[in-house]
């Protein structure tokens, strides 16, 4: 294949304001993150403190409890919102008459903005809400849902999950397009069932769909910050307090920028060492180009 | 589902079919319309009928616009104004940089193109959220905040968007543009008679993406407009919900539209916003 010669100029201009941006407003507020964890503002002057904010934060409870936090919350919310959405869009793709009209309604979160499905789901989730009344309706006494201890991480897994599969799905079914038919075909001729279908078929041509959804999805849950902001800030007794809440209120509530940045850091290394290794386990020997 | 099967069997296993579809699409479609039929009722009636629980809750019984004439009132259609044109021009510039980059991957060799390309991938995998923080010192050191600009300009690059449009553009045959060539067309030319043309389906994807990232945009526009005179939806939505706690029908009424405006475009464009992102996954 021949390619014409590159007209340099063209592609500079073309490239420049993307690139720009990227670097503006992507990479150098990540430079800056790293340079400002190493600083103190003391009376309104930064103070270089070396590694200070890190080795504090080393020994310090409220950070570490928030780690376990943003864990547990990860370990559940991944693969629970993963297989949600792979169930989903193994419906999404059946061919029946009506099957347009739950189509479109499976789609209805993806419109809901997160602070939306938040506030909707909040009033419903309320001491005499729709959710205590349905249950109710089986003798279940109304559950403090966001106020206990022991439920609201778990509500407001449910709250995102709930906004975030369809999405998620919208890229497993572009995954299953790929497949070729006459696999199935040949499958369903050797008398395989189903669930084997599922296992031995699907799930392992899926494996490069199902890798981009993983780690885009354990980042943005990873990162996971306007549900805790507007329905429990951390609370009750710290049991939703995730590590990019703990920065902000380091931040902007407790104008600790220095500890703030270094929680963030501490979060992105994290999130980038668990990405890396999502690659080297699960691509494969085929891997990405 | 292709199992030989008498007549009765496949009613009953349509019939299934139809059972499990719709009691998932209710899940779905509860929260929405619970918010829908409460915006439509008095604020005293909004959680009439919940206990003990009837379907009652589930219909506006007495219908009134109160709570929505109440929201604009209270301004919310100078802010609804506001989102919207942070959300277009967004899309506007973002259609234009981000489809010319992607146009200048898939269409030129040049030194250092992978890791370019790679860092974009990269950068779109890595969440907003992530350099939020630290974007709100960058801002302040242009000396943006609480300014229009510090909520457009950021969002304008999107490495996603980029990586559709480059996507895209790889695709078309390169004859098209070896042709054009010969006949002694400038790329300029090639790139707005034949390109942008041919890449209308993801032109729509990509002004989907922008639009609704920043419509759903809260945690940014939160931290880069401390004096909130410029209030986005989002931000004045969460602000709403806890200043007014117990307005519970004009929270509806706020939430009900915040929905229904990205909805209302995602629908009819479906099949676009659906074709597109599947492919980035595919190929991501």
């Amino acid at each position: 294949m021949t390619r014409s010669r590159s007209p340099v100029l063209l592609i500079a201009a073309l490239l420049a304001p993307a690139l720009i941006g990227l670097v503006v407003f992507r990479l150098y507020p990540i430079a800056l993150a790293v340079s400002d964890s190493f600083f103190n503002v003391l009376r309104g002057q930064p103070v270089f403190v070396g590694l200070d904010n890190y080795l504090s934060l080393l020994a310090d409870s409220t950070f570490w409890k928030s780690m376990q936090v943003t864990f547990w919350f990860n370990l559940l919310i991944n693969p629970i919102q993963i297989a949600l959405a792979l169930g989903l869009a193994l419906l999404y793709v059946q061919q029946f008459r009506g099957v347009t009209l739950y189509r479109i309604l499976f789609l209805i979160p993806i419109g809901v903005s997160l602070p939306t499905a938040v506030i909707i789901w909040r009033i419903m989730l309320s001491q005499d809400g729709l959710v205590n009344g349905v249950l109710g309706i089986a003798g279940i006494p109304a559950q403090p849902w966001l106020t206990s201890e022991a439920l609201a991480l778990y509500s407001i897994i449910a709250i995102a999950t709930w906004k975030g599969i369809s999405y998620w799905m919208i890229f497993i079914i572009g995954g299953l397009q790929t497949i070729a038919p006459e696999i199935y075909d040949a499958a369903r001729l050797d008398g395989v069932r189903p669930w084997q279908r599922l296992v031995f078929i699907t799930i392992p041509l899926l494996r490069p769909t199902l890798l981009f959804v993983l780690v885009a999805d354990v980042s943005i849950n990873f990162l996971l910050f306007a549900p805790i902001f507007m329905l429990t800030q951390g609370g009750p007794a710290d049991s939703t307090n995730v590590l990019m809440y703990e920065a902000y209120k380091s931040g902007f509530i407790f104008g600790d920028m220095g500890r703030a940045m270094a929680i963030i850091v501490v979060v992105v290394a994290i999130l980038l060492v668990i990405v890396g290794l999502q690659f080297k386990l699960l691509a494969g020997r085929e891997a990405r180009p | 589902m292709s199992l030989p099967s008498t007549p009765g069997r496949r009613i009953f296993s349509l019939g299934w079919r139809h059972l499990v579809y719709a009691a998932i699409a209710f899940v779905f479609v509860l929260p929405l319309w619970w918010a829908i039929v409460s915006s439509l009722r008095p604020n005293a009636e909004v959680f009439a009928d919940i206990f003990p629980f009837t379907a009652k809750a589930l219909l506006p019984s007495p219908v009134t616009f109160e709570a929505y004439i109440g929201i604009f009132e209270r301004g919310f259609g100078a802010i609804i104004a506001n989102t919207m044109l942070v959300a277009l021009v967004t899309m506007a510039a973002g259609l234009v940089v981000n489809g010319a980059a992607g146009f200048a991957f898939a269409m030129f060799d040049f030194k250092g193109k992978r890791i370019v390309l790679t860092a974009i991938i990269i950068s779109f995998m890595l969440p907003f959220e992530a350099i939020a923080l630290p974007l709100y010192t960058v801002t302040r050191q242009l000396g943006w905040l609480d300014t229009v600009a510090a909520l457009v300009v950021p969002s304008i690059a999107n490495g996603l968007a980029v990586f559709l449009f480059y996507q895209f553009f790889s695709q078309v045959p390169r004859d098209y543009a070896e042709a054009a060539r010969l006949d002694g067309v400038g790329w300029l030319d090639i790139l707005l008679r034949i390109y942008v043309p041919l890449s209308l389906p993801t032109c729509i994807s990509a002004a989907l993406l922008l639009f609704i990232f920043q419509w759903e945009a809260f945690l940014w526009p939160l931290l880069a407009m401390p004096s909130q005179q410029f209030k986005v939806i989002q931000v004045g939505m969460a602000a709403f919900q806890q200043q007014y706690q117990t307005i519970w029908n004009q929270l509806f009424a706020v939430s009900v539209i915040t929905a229904l405006i990205p909805i209302a475009l995602l629908l009819p464009l479906q099949r676009y916003y659906v074709q597109g992102l599947a492919g980035a996954g595919i190929k991501g």
